[in-house]
């Protein structure tokens, strides 16, 4: 335990004001966001400060109409959903390959899949926009969720990896002596002794996804397959002067966000601190 | 390994390799597909001066001259560098200051103050561009209360206009995400550091200063350099938020090379010019790294 008492005065003052003033940095923005939402366009203007008058939630009514915010926000949950199932599945299903089988391609591919963290959105986007519009995937759901899969593999793979290796070797073979096939030992064996990486892997993967923007911009266009951040991008921009429906749209999409850190915060911490490093 | 080394392929040795192609290779193909076969394309297409229709013609280093020409590439470049600087000199600083005050409890409730400071970089860097730049708009928190508190109605904040500092309001806001995750991996590490080293350098005589910057920062040197690669390599990247917030304007004084390669490519029409842009992006962020691993190694042996 460290003790407290050793520490003078001054640097405790100093640590409350640091550590206040980004507490208050953090909240005050999120707390005037949502106030604001709930006032009538007018008053937003003049008053930027103040309370609501007029608590109004037609903001939130434009916003859905408009907006399209309910389109975007079920996007937003089909893209997350199977692009973080898909790179859990696949990813732990590649760190089983490479870490338990004895062939040389191994070392090659693990080697590749690790090269890509330095690769960046901007290196792929233009080839990957084209080939999409060729095979006329631009604009479908399958389009967005295939690049996020392939851009979450490496830092999923990296995790994976690294837990399933330390997973004990006769734990495998003494299945492969019962008789058990390798999709029965991946599915009963390694799978269920992965539940803690797994949990990891899911969290970072799903903020991830969830908050991706690049991909989700550039490979569709109509409404109808917008993620939430595209969509706000699209209607509460610099151009637009419908503040009242851009604070409801905003707070509309912080909201599942805010939820599940409220749940999962502690792993997610946990997370981003092990080796979870944001793109 | 978990192996069973036969001399000649039996029929389980077949059905073993089988199997390791099952689970490798559907990652693998998508990753070549997605990612690694676009990066060669961008390569190639950066020899090119391909618009998007008719034929593709090579045009050599052309458009690498033509970029390191341009005063627009040559402004955002200078702002990447400065985001990269601040991330390097201000945000790990702060992170690493934050996370040493929390870990030695200086202040109560700091499970709280973790779980508050933790909260932007949970939100998708679009929210915090548009919730910022309403803060900062005519109509927003930072105009009115300059206004209150100085007394004059008619203040407008000009820093948006200004060349020079358009970028600091946008390096504010990175800081006010980013900061709280260097936060987090510092206070992960702050915990492998056994207590009785501070505790000896106290009953040594070592004042609170000392004890953070002579013994502890020692300890996390090599958190700190993996946190400066990420912060290098991910200042290059960096497109949502500043696109989101002003995309590059007004007149180009908040580009960085992502949206010059955003713009080049997707309003332009460049395609050519904006892979070579694009490549520029991963060699500068690579060649970064490379240095920084090599002065570190040549470091480490002195």
């Amino acid at each position: 335990m460290n003790n407290e008492k050793h520490i003078p005065v001054t640097w405790k003052t100093c640590a409350y004001v640091i550590v206040l003033s980004f507490t208050i940095m953090t909240l005050a923005p999120l707390i005037w966001l949502l106030y604001s939402s709930f006032k009538i366009n007018a008053e937003i203007l003049k008053f930027p400060l103040a309370l609501p008058k007029d608590f109004t939630i037609s903001n939130y009514l434009r916003a859905w109409d408009i907006g399209h915010m309910g389109v975007a926000l079920l996007n937003s949950f089909i893209y997350t959903g199977f692009a973080t199932g898909g790179t859990l599945f696949l990813a732990m299903a590649a760190a089983f390959g490479l870490s338990k089988f004895p062939y040389k391609s191994k070392n090659f591919i693990y080697g590749a899949f690790v090269g890509g963290l330095l690769i960046s959105v901007q290196a792929v986007i233009v080839p990957l926009y084209l080939m999409e519009a060729k095979i006329g995937i631009i604009d479908t759901r399958i389009g967005v969720i295939l690049p996020y899969i392939a851009f979450d593999l490496p830092m999923s793979i990296l995790i994976a990896y690294s837990f399933v290796n330390a997973i004990p070797d006769a734990l495998i073979e003494a299945a492969v002596i019962d008789g058990a096939s390798y999709p029965q030992i991946f599915f009963k064996v390694i799978f269920p002794f992965s539940v803690p990486v797994i949990a990891t892997m899911v969290i970072l993967s799903f903020l991830k996804h969830w908050n991706e923007f690049m991909f989700a911009f550039i490979l569709t266009t109509g409404n109808d397959m917008r993620s939430l951040p595209v969509a706000l991008t699209l209607f509460a921009g610099r151009l637009n002067v419908d503040y009242g429906m851009q604070f409801a749209a905003l707070v509309i999409s912080i909201i599942p966000m805010i939820v599940f850190y409220a749940i999962f915060h502690e792993r997610l911490i946990k997370g981003f601190a092990e080796g979870g490093l944001k793109e | 390994m978990s192996n069973i080394k036969v001399g000649t392929m039996s029929p389980s040795d077949r059905s073993k390799r089988r199997a390791y192609y099952y689970f490798v290779l559907p990652a693998f193909i998508i990753y070549i597909v997605v990612i690694l076969f676009p990066v060669g394309m961008s390569f190639v297409l950066g020899f090119t001066d391909w618009k998007g229709y008719g034929p593709i013609e090579f045009i050599g280093l052309q458009n690498y001259i033509e970029m390191f020409k341009d005063d627009v590439f040559l402004f955002g470049l200078r702002n990447n560098i400065i985001i990269m600087l601040s991330s390097i000199f201000i945000q790990i600083p702060l992170g690493l200051l934050i996370a040493y005050m929390l870990h030695r409890r200086m202040v109560k409730a700091r499970k709280f103050f973790e779980f508050m400071i933790f909260i932007p970089i949970t939100i998708s860097a679009i929210v915090v561009a548009l919730l910022w730049l309403r803060i900062f708009s005519p109509v927003g928190v930072v105009p009115s209360v300059i206004q209150k508190v100085t007394g004059n109605p008619n203040y407008v904040m000009t820093i948006f206009d200004s060349k020079n500092f358009a970028i600091v309001p946008v390096l504010f806001v990175l800081l006010w995400q980013n900061v709280s995750l260097y936060m987090v991996i510092f206070l992960a590490n702050l915990q492998r550091i056994p207590d009785s080293l501070i505790e000896a350098s106290f009953i040594d005589g070592a004042s609170e200063m000392t004890i953070f910057t002579k013994v502890i920062t020692p300890q996390l040197t090599d958190v700190i350099f993996i946190n400066s690669l990420f912060a290098i390599s991910g200042s290059f990247k960096s497109f949502d938020l500043i696109w989101a917030m002003t995309a590059g304007g007004p007149s180009h004084f908040t580009d960085v090379i992502g949206i010059y390669m955003y713009n080049n490519t997707f309003v332009y029409q460049n395609y050519g010019f904006g892979a070579a842009v694009s490549i520029v992006i991963i060699l500068f962020s690579v060649s970064i790294i490379v240095i920084a691993k090599f002065i570190s190694k040549r470091y480490q042996k002195v």
